[in-house]
């Protein structure tokens, strides 16, 4: 029934800390550009500079400043994750929604559909296309969300066939409400929390995705990202530089992948009524 | 010896209008047979009497014919008509001690035509005027009362004594039992329904329909000063065709209904006719409601002159004249040929899985009426409304509504059948979305019609329908979800969005079930009234006998999945014919199956004997230093009883 739908949350440690990283990762996404003291592509630095005053975290092998590069990387890190993530979430919430309201043959087409994109692994598909037709992020994010929309087309379906047969939507049927109404009016706002867990957790494996296919080189090398921070630290590694080159990437996309990942499992814990007894 | 009139029509003349009192009357007077008239006050009832008698004021102009045995009443002198009067047609006057001489005493005065007419001696006539009183239940020692010595029950035999003292062959009585205790109604009624087999024509004028409906053998309604309807015995209250003829029987307070009493909506009209000094000239009749100031305030009615008050009136029935037609046993004066039907089903059937839950179902629901269905849970009630709504499927059979295809209807154009159908359903909590609040929920309907103009409109109108259904509509009210409200309050806010659309037929399944009685009955006042109003018509799902007896016209009654009684909601309750609903209005249940006859403990018991299983052992006495068991055995193992005679079944 009608909830007060953060008041348990506040009181919810997995929530709390995924909060807290996800503001300090916002603010840091948000401020970077204005935070950066130097421009991300600047490479007028002495190369391989330990930490100092001047560079916080050093400087890189090209002349880059560590600290401005982990900014930028972040933000398209994030960026790529979310627009992957949101892609995903409206097509999974159409497809469902559709599945499940008209039934009948959009539902097999599209689920069979489903099923089929289920069985091939997202991961081949991505590291082809990106090698072969080296794409715009955006493009790749888009071909991400069309192969991961599956999964939560699937709960969607589920919850909407739930739903869908509530005494007060079969009101609104027979007051003559459209489809379209009844979709966009009762269906959609029905199923609300249930699109923060989805878009949460194909962030999360989005923003992964990234950096994968920028540590394997995948993207553009001129474009800051995670992925391919630590892939350069790592031809570095017999230089003394781990802690101030390759350390900050590794340390900042796991925070990232924590707090997404906290920040799920908090808002799964607190509107799955199953998961609330079993935890 | 038959009376016939012929396209009789009265008009009442001043000075430059007429009052249109009668208008193209067809009517036979039969030997033998009473023809009751009834309407409302102003349709012409006491005109038609006073015409037969020729006793209509100076202004009056009558055109038209009546034939008396084939002759012409009115092309006869004054004086012709003198001697018919009385002696071939009488009449018992409206307001009878009026019509008496205060002066002489009524035996003089019911001896009096017997010695103008006849021109018998004086003794001899009272001699017979006696008789005749004493016949009618008048005891000889009031015959030599003054008229304001005799209370009007006596005054109404003296009368009627009059009328018939010179064995007329045309009696009309008017309003015989208007201002009658109920006990001298039906000694009149006797008398009434004695002139029958004397081979009298009599003409029955009265507004009491339940006597018109036990004694006319014919029933004429009349409206206007037309005829609306010609019913036979027995079908005024029952099944009448016309609109105005069922909106009369409703309003009527009949000792066998319960329902509360409806009424017609507007006022009647009076029928002016007024030549215009402009235009044409020619001199054609207006309805003029009796409150309208103007003369000339036109609101003509070209058409049925019932229109501006009938609810199941169209467009068409402004337009022309109707003609009084055939219909059933009578005749009918209807564009739409009567009474509508507004629901059809014929053969419905549902079958959840493995349960029938409806056997194949034919029910029809007329405009304007509402319908209760009562049963126990589980016999089909909600299965059967939810089809009648259109909410369910059918797995067979036909459903017309408003003579369409409903199957068709809602596959074609789903939006403007649910316009037409207004649905509450039985829990409301979950007929209702939690994440709508109530200004939401009311307004949604008409969102999804989009009838109204604009959201301030919208608004008004859910207001209004909660001002309907006794709810505030304060802001904050408004912004109230659900959730926030008693389960009350929700049914009613169901039952206001069920209305939101004005729908000509509302389904309602358990729609008070949750509320208290005083609003309850708020409630149940406000959809009779859109009943009188709108012409609503209302199938009502219920268990509860005493909310049915109280509202509905019609009671069906459910049993396993199949209607097993239908009929007229007096009838139905008064004198039901089916076993279950003699049980449901009794309030019992199905008895129990028997217990097992003799000892109970018999059937475990070790030592039991034939005899444990036929009788049961006496019971505990109440000696107090006794040891006692409830066994035909002692300790012994022996019978302490013998057996009666014969006892052994």
């Amino acid at each position: 029934m009608h909830v007060d739908p953060f008041g348990k949350l506040q009181s919810d440690p997995w929530f709390l800390s995924g909060l807290g990283l996800a503001l300090l990762l916002g603010l840091a996404v948000m401020l970077g550009p204005l935070a950066a003291p130097y421009d991300p592509h600047d490479m007028s630095f002495v190369p391989l500079a330990s930490p100092s005053a001047a560079h916080w975290l050093g400087v890189n092998d090209g002349g880059m400043d560590i600290f401005v590069e982990l900014l930028y990387g972040l933000r398209n890190t994030v960026a790529f994750g979310m627009a992957a993530g949101g892609l995903a979430l409206v097509l999974a919430a159409l497809i469902g929604m559709a599945a499940a309201w008209y039934g009948g043959w959009a539902d097999a087409v599209f689920m069979r559909l489903a099923d089929v994109l289920l069985a091939i692994p997202a991961v081949m598909i991505l590291i082809v296309a990106a090698a072969f037709f080296r794409p715009v992020p955006l493009s790749l994010a888009l071909l991400l969300a069309l192969l991961t929309w599956p999964s939560t087309a699937k709960g969607i379906r589920a919850q909407a066939l739930v739903v869908k047969n509530r005494r007060h939507i079969l009101a609104s049927r027979q007051m003559g409400a459209s489809n379209a109404r009844i979709i966009i009016r009762h269906l959609v706002p029905e199923l609300f929390p249930f699109y923060l867990i989805a878009f949460a957790a194909k962030a999360r494996m989005a923003m992964f995705m990234e950096a994968t296919l920028a540590f394997l080189g995948l993207f553009d090398p001129s474009r800051k990202s995670l992925g391919l921070m630590i892939s350069f630290a790592l031809k570095y590694y017999y230089l003394d530089i781990w802690w101030n080159w390759l350390l900050p990437p590794v340390f900042v996309l796991s925070l990232l992948i924590m707090a997404v990942t906290f920040l799920a499992v908090s808002l799964e814990k607190r509107f799955d009524p199953r998961l609330q007894e079993a935890l | 010896m038959s009376l016939r009139i012929e396209q009789l029509s009265v008009v009442y003349r001043d000075a430059d209008h007429g009052l249109l009192a009668l208008d193209g009357i067809d009517l036979d007077l039969v030997p033998g047979r009473i023809t009751a008239l009834v309407g409302e006050s102003g349709s012409g009832k006491t005109t038609l009497g006073k015409t037969l008698m020729r006793l209509l004021s100076e202004n009056a102009q009558v055109n038209g014919s009546i034939l008396l045995d084939g002759r012409p009443i009115l092309g006869l002198s004054e004086a012709d008509f003198n001697a018919w009067r009385w002696s071939r047609i009488a009449m018992v006057f409206q307001n009878g001690a009026a019509s008496l001489n205060p002066v002489q005493c009524i035996l003089d005065q019911v001896a009096e035509p017997l010695i103008v007419h006849r021109g018998l001696p004086k003794d001899r006539a009272c001699g017979l005027a006696g008789c005749s009183m004493k016949a009618l239940g008048l005891p000889a020692g009031l015959h030599g009362r003054f008229p304001h010595e005799l209370s009007g029950g006596q005054i109404q035999k003296a009368l009627l004594a009059m009328a018939l003292i010179l064995d007329p062959e045309v009696v009309i009585l008017d309003e015989p039992t208007a201002a009658l205790d109920p006990m001298t109604r039906s000694f009149v009624a006797g008398i009434v329904s004695a002139l029958r087999p004397r081979g009298k024509a009599v003409l029955l004028i009265t507004h009491d329909l339940e006597l018109a409906d036990t004694l006319g053998d014919t029933i004429v309604v009349l409206y206007l000063g037309q005829v609306m309807e010609v019913l036979a015995a027995g079908e005024l209250f029952d099944r009448p065709r016309h609109p105005y003829t069922l909106a009369l029987g409703r309003s009527y307070p009949r000792l066998d209904a319960a329902k509360d009493l409806g009424g017609i909506r507007g006022d009647a009209f009076y029928r002016r006719l007024h030549a215009h000094p402009a235009g044409n000239g020619s001199a054609h009749s207006h309805a003029v409601s009796p409150d309208s100031a103007h003369e000339n305030g036109h609101a003509p009615t070209g058409g049925c002159l019932f229109y501006p008050r009938c609810t199941q009136a169209v467009e068409d029935c402004a337009q022309a004249p109707v003609a009084l037609e055939a219909a059933g046993a009578g005749r009918l004066r209807c564009r739409r040929g009567g009474i509508v039907s507004r629901l059809n089903l014929e053969g419905v059937a549902k079958r959840f899985g493995p349960v029938q839950a409806l056997a194949p179902t034919n029910l029809t629901l007329q405009a304007g009426e509402v319908l209760c269905l009562v049963g126990e849970t589980g016999s089909g009630k909600s299965t059967l409304a939810m089809i009648a709504a259109g909410v369910l499927g059918a797995d067979q059979g036909r459903r017309r509504f408003e003579d369409r295809d409903m199957d068709k209807w809602l596959r074609r154009d789903y939006k403007s059948l649910a316009r037409r159908i207004g649905v509450v359903y039985q829990n409301p909590a979950e007929a209702v979305s939690h994440r709508l609040c109530v200004a939401d929920i009311v307004a949604e309907p008409l969102q999804i019609h989009g009838l109204l103009p604009d959201p301030t409109a919208i608004a008004a109108r859910v207001a209004e329908l909660l001002a309907m259904v006794r709810l505030p509509a304060n802001p904050e009210f408004l912004r109230r979800y659900p959730h926030e409200l008693n389960l009350g309050a929700v049914q009613r806010v169901c039952l206001a969005r069920a209305l939101a659309l004005s729908p000509s037929l509302l389904v309602a399944d358990e729609p008070t079930s949750a509320l208290d009685p005083s609003v309850q009955a708020k409630v149940l006042k406000m959809i009779l009234e859109l009943q009188i109003e709108n012409g609503l018509t209302l199938l009502f799902v219920t268990h509860d006998i005493g909310l049915a007896r109280k509202i509905a016209d019609r009671i069906a009654v459910m049993h396993a999945g199949a209607l097993v009684e239908i009929g007229p909601a007096t009838a139905v309750l008064g004198r039901p014919i089916h076993p279950y609903t003699r049980m449901l209005v009794n309030g019992a249940g199905p008895a129990p199956p028997a217990p097992p006859s003799g000892c109970a403990s018999a059937q475990r018991c070790p030592d039991g004997t034939k005899i444990c299983f036929h009788r049961e052992p006496e019971r505990i006495g109440s000696d107090p230093l006794r040891h006692a068991a409830v066994c035909h055995l002692d300790a012994a193992g022996r019978t302490q009883h013998q057996p009666l005679e014969g006892g052994d079944r």
